[in-house]
């Protein structure tokens, strides 16, 4: 199609993870033409779907940085966006131990962070009243910071709330679109060229993470660096013999919070995260020095943690912008206008996200966007059933109305075959093995897809229409099957 | 929602699964099997090889052929099967919860027997590092994709593990035209059986790399190679031995472990050591009326030590049912010592007149050594003949219920060299 013919959208932003999926979210409330694109295969493939998935309510960041202010804000919206956009939440509150009279002091310092930041319900407690909340704290706590209001997502389900809303609301959402070129037209107007088409559109907002300094590159911007800070992670069985229900972390390092036991919105936990600064920023391979540090960090939380919990192992790297301070790196390009930068997201990106999209939608606006209410806008959306939070009595009606909800696929979590169906089927559907996992947890549980990938391949290969050897595992060269046997 | 009311629910419908109910039901019990897939026969059904049934048969068969015999019992005692049930809930009352496409079904169960097999070790468990592409499969999944489904999980593979699966599939997989290029195991022993050794590497002339273990995965897609290294004492990889293998698939068989969380919502107390229910001679739960056999308890050698235990189980759930099984109100415990790692019973009656089938393995092989069973200082069981004791058979034995009879204190098992 020529060019000029192309639709001009208002906003495209480039990168699907929570920072991404978040400003469409945002910008789906007024009556403008939105895009994402997305060069994986499904949205949130990169940092979004590698980290802890804590909703800091934001003690921690230095007062006075744009993360100090964008995090609390984020944390505050959880709550209601969790019943609006009906994603799993959980309020499990955080604790951070102090071994040592300095670390007091460290307490000390972010209960004022605290109060600086305008983060409520955060105090000091004793080592007592902390192994009183949490009887399998080790001995050596001598005290902790508590925060009451921190709660715990899936970040990879919030993504996928927030895109479907968008979606539903007029958003085009592009997958396996990777931006390659952005050049500015005479007209001001920007034009994309992804490996499939080209775009056109009159702002950009820059949300590709760890990519974002690259992207920027290509529209001839060259105002920030981004590097990886890479952390392995361990997720645990939801049978721990030393079950916990509060976040913990040790007193944090300038770099990282530390290692932290985390319970997840579905029963099992998390070990997260080490943090390392690695420069290919392909690598999210776990390394077995890291693992050991989990387990060490773990330990040192909980001196009687069962290592024999772990079920797996993953690893994502935190887009840090250098040289920045550790902040986030959020503005309008200086040198092109209508280029929003949304980079350099590291860690709390997933609970400062609500927030992040709201100060972008203010810097859209200062940079000129007309935002008026879209009207009939819908901010609802409903996730798929999850039969195993259903009672007897609503199993059986599901069951009548679609018997596929009748068959167990995953025995480990109890994920039905109606569920995995749906899942494939949804607005912005799975069409990989990990896409089905991450959807519906089939595959995430104490077997690790032992019995049922086999059939979730299948039930892939069928929905799809595709002959079971095109099963993609996760990535695009990622065949489950190399073709059939004599 | 519809209720059902039986002597004997039996969760399971693989070896152990059949042969309870056949025996249940032999002792008129009204009997049920709920099997969550849709065929008898559990795991026998995708074991295509020879190598069933030496003991019980005498025979050697298929694992389905062997599934087949019990099946054909289970037909012809009209034994009530329900497929594609999956049991969701257990309760210390034995009211038995499950699902299925035509909605929850409840069962009253006058005894349970648990029946619901193992499940293998994974690759998380064992947090081997590097990548997470496609391509690495535990060897039973790579075994159902070949003999069920037809399909060909790789052109060359890496086994890790030598745990008797992993030995059937280095065969299995040569044969199909996939090169094996080694099986490597950490422990200095192999893990399976010695005629698997035999059978199915040196036959074939795959090799066996003992102290030995794979310390990464490379590749972010699908596997493209592995590191491994020799391990010194410690299961340590040592610096500097450390060599890459091109390969699209890494199989492993690390290891097999219980499913026991339905036991665990029973309130079923579980074995640190085996992972499976504690048990008396009965194969009686700590929670009353609730059995177990098979691979749910302990996880056996051959399947042939499934069936009679099962069928152990099968009759005494079924007396329970019927309030007929005799017990005396006296219990001593059996330890495992030494060299034993775990004993099934890990209880025993001393005064019910049974004699006492005591089952165990040992944790590092041995190479010639006698089992002895003490009660307190007094021994009441000594092996006649010395032999050779491996992690990978499992040893059972026959205590007389005379040579404890009036014991007090515990008894401990234990392997003398
Ligand atoms: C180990 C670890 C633990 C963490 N723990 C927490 C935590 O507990 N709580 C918390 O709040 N935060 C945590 N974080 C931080 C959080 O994960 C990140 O801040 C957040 O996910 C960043 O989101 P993002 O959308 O900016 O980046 P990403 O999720 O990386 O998304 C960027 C997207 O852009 C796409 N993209 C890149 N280039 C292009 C292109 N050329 N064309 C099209 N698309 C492109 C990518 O494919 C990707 O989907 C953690 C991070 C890590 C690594």
């Amino acid at each position: 199609m020529n060019n000029e013919l192309k639709k001009l959208y208002d906003v495209i932003v480039i990168g699907g993870g929570i920072t991404g999926t978040g400003v469409i979210h945002e910008l789906a409330k007024y009556d403008i033409d939105v895009a994402l694109l997305e060069r994986k295969n499904d949205i949130a493939m990169m940092a979004t779907k590698g980290n802890g998935g804590v909703v800091h309510p934001g003690y921690d960041p230095h007062p006075g940085t744009l993360k100090a202010k964008l995090n609390p804000r984020g944390a505050r919206m959880y709550p209601q966006l969790a019943k609006d956009l009906d994603f799993h939440i959980r309020h499990t509150g955080t604790m951070v131990f102090a071994y040592s009279e300095q670390d007091l002091k460290k307490v000390d310092e972010l209960c004022d962070n605290a109060r600086v930041n305008g983060v409520e319900q955060v105090e000091r407690i004793t080592g007592d009243q902390v192994r009183n909340r949490e009887p399998y704290v080790s001995d050596k706590v001598l005290g902790a910071l508590l925060a009451h209001t921190t709660t715990m997502v899936d970040p990879f389900e919030v993504a996928i709330a927030f895109a479907e809303n968008a979606k539903l609301n007029g958003t085009d959402i592009f997958l396996e679109s990777e931006v390659q070129d952005i050049s500015k037209d005479e007209d001001g107007n920007f034009t994309i060229t992804t490996n499939h088409d080209t775009y056109r559109t009159r702002y950009i907002v820059d949300a590709a993470g760890i990519y974002a300094d690259d992207v920027a590159a290509m529209a001839g911007i060259h105002e920030y660096k981004i590097q990886g800070r890479h952390g392995n992670l361990c997720v645990v069985d939801n049978h721990l013999p030393t079950p916990i229900r509060t976040v913990m972390f040790p007193c944090p390092s300038p770099d990282t919070k530390g290692i932290a036991l985390i319970p997840m919105p579905h029963g099992n936990y998390i070990i997260g995260s080490t943090a390392t600064m690695r420069t290919n920023k392909e690598d999210t391979s776990n390394d077995a020095e890291g693992i050991q540090d989990l387990l060490d960090g773990a330990h040192k939380l909980i001196p009687n943690f069962d290592d024999g919990s772990v079920i797996r192992t993953f690893a994502g790297q935190r887009p840090v912008a250098l040289n920045n301070d550790n902040d986030f790196w959020i503005c309008e390009s200086e040198t092109v206008p209508h280029f929003i930068h949304a980079a350099g997201i590291q860690s709390p990106g997933v609970a400062s996200s609500p927030g992040i999209a709201e100060y972008v939608r203010d810097l859209l606006a200062d940079a000129g966007l007309d935002l008026k209410p879209r009207p009939g806008y819908n901010k609802y959306r409903k996730a798929p059933v999850d039969f195993s939070e259903c009672s007897d009595e609503e199993k059986d009606q599901i069951i009548a109305q679609d018997p596929r909800y009748g068959q167990i696929v995953c025995r480990c979590e109890t994920v039905t075959e109606g569920e995995i169906v749906a899942a494939i089927h949804q607005p912005l559907g799975a069409h990989t093995v990990e896409g089905v996992k991450r959807r519906t947890r089939a595959g995430m549980g104490r077997c690790q897809s032992g019995f049922c990938q086999f059939k979730v391949m299948k039930i892939l290969a069928r929905e799809l229409g595709i002959p079971e050897e095109a099963v993609k595992f996760e990535e695009d060269h990622s065949p489950v099957l190399l073709g059939h046997v004599k | 929602m519809k209720t059902y009311k039986y002597d004997v629910v039996i969760v399971g419908g693989g070896p152990a699964g059949l042969a309870a109910a056949v025996s249940a039901k032999k002792q008129q019990a009204k009997v049920a099997i709920l099997e969550r897939n849709g065929e008898l026969g559990g795991i026998l059904e995708q074991c295509i090889h020879a190598g069933f049934g030496l003991h019980v048969f005498k025979e050697e068969l298929t694992g389905p052929e062997y599934a087949e015999r019990f099946i054909d019992q289970v037909e012809d005692l009209d034994i009530d099967v329900f497929l594609n049930t999956m049991v969701l809930d257990i309760t210390k009352d034995r009211h038995v919860s499950a699902i299925c496409g035509e909605g929850v079904l409840h069962f009253e169960a006058g005894a349970v027997v648990l029946a619901m097999g193992c499940r293998e070790r994974t690759r998380g468990a064992i947090r081997i590092p590097g990548d997470r592409g496609a391509g690495v499969f535990t060897a039973g999944i790579a075994q159902r994709y070949i003999n069920l489904e037809n399909m060909k999980p790789g052109t060359k593979a890496v086994i890790l593990g030598s745990g008797d699966i992993g030995l059937i599939m280095a065969r299995r997989l040569t044969l199909e035209g996939i090169e094996v290029e080694g099986v490597y195991e950490i422990m200095p022993y192999p893990n399976g059986l010695y005629r698997n050794i035999i059978n199915c590497l040196d036959d074939f002339g795959i090799p066996l790399h003992l102290s030995t273990t794979i310390t990464r995965i490379n590749g972010k897609d699908r596997v493209h190679s592995v590191e491994v290294a020799k391990v010194d004492e410690h299961r340590q990889p040592i610096p500097g031995t450390e060599r890459e293998i091109a390969c699209d698939t890494v199989l492993l068989s690390v290891g097999l472990i219980p499913e026991n969380e339905l036991s665990r919502k029973a309130g079923v107390a579980l074995d640190p050591v085996t992972k499976g229910p504690v048990v008396d001679e009965n194969l009686e739960t700590e929670v009353p009326g609730i059995f177990a056999c098979g691979n749910v308890l302990h996880v056996h050698d051959v399947v042939d030590y499934v069936t009679t235990e099962a069928e152990e189980a099968g009759e005494k759930a079924a007396l329970y049912a019927k309030n007929a099984l005799k017990k005396s109100d006296a219990s001593v415990a059996v330890h495992a010592e030494g060299p034993v790692r775990y004993t099934v019973p890990e209880f025993v009656d001393p005064e019910d007149g049974a004699d006492k089938k005591i089952k165990f393995r040992v944790g590092a092989p041995i190479e010639k050594g006698v089992t002895v069973i003490k009660a307190g200082e007094k021994e009441v069981y000594r092996e006649k003949k010395a032999h050779r004791f491996l992690p990978s058979n499992m040893e059972i034995h026959t205590l007389k219920c005379s040579a404890i009879a009036g014991v007090r204190g515990d008894l401990t098992v234990s392997v003398e060299e």
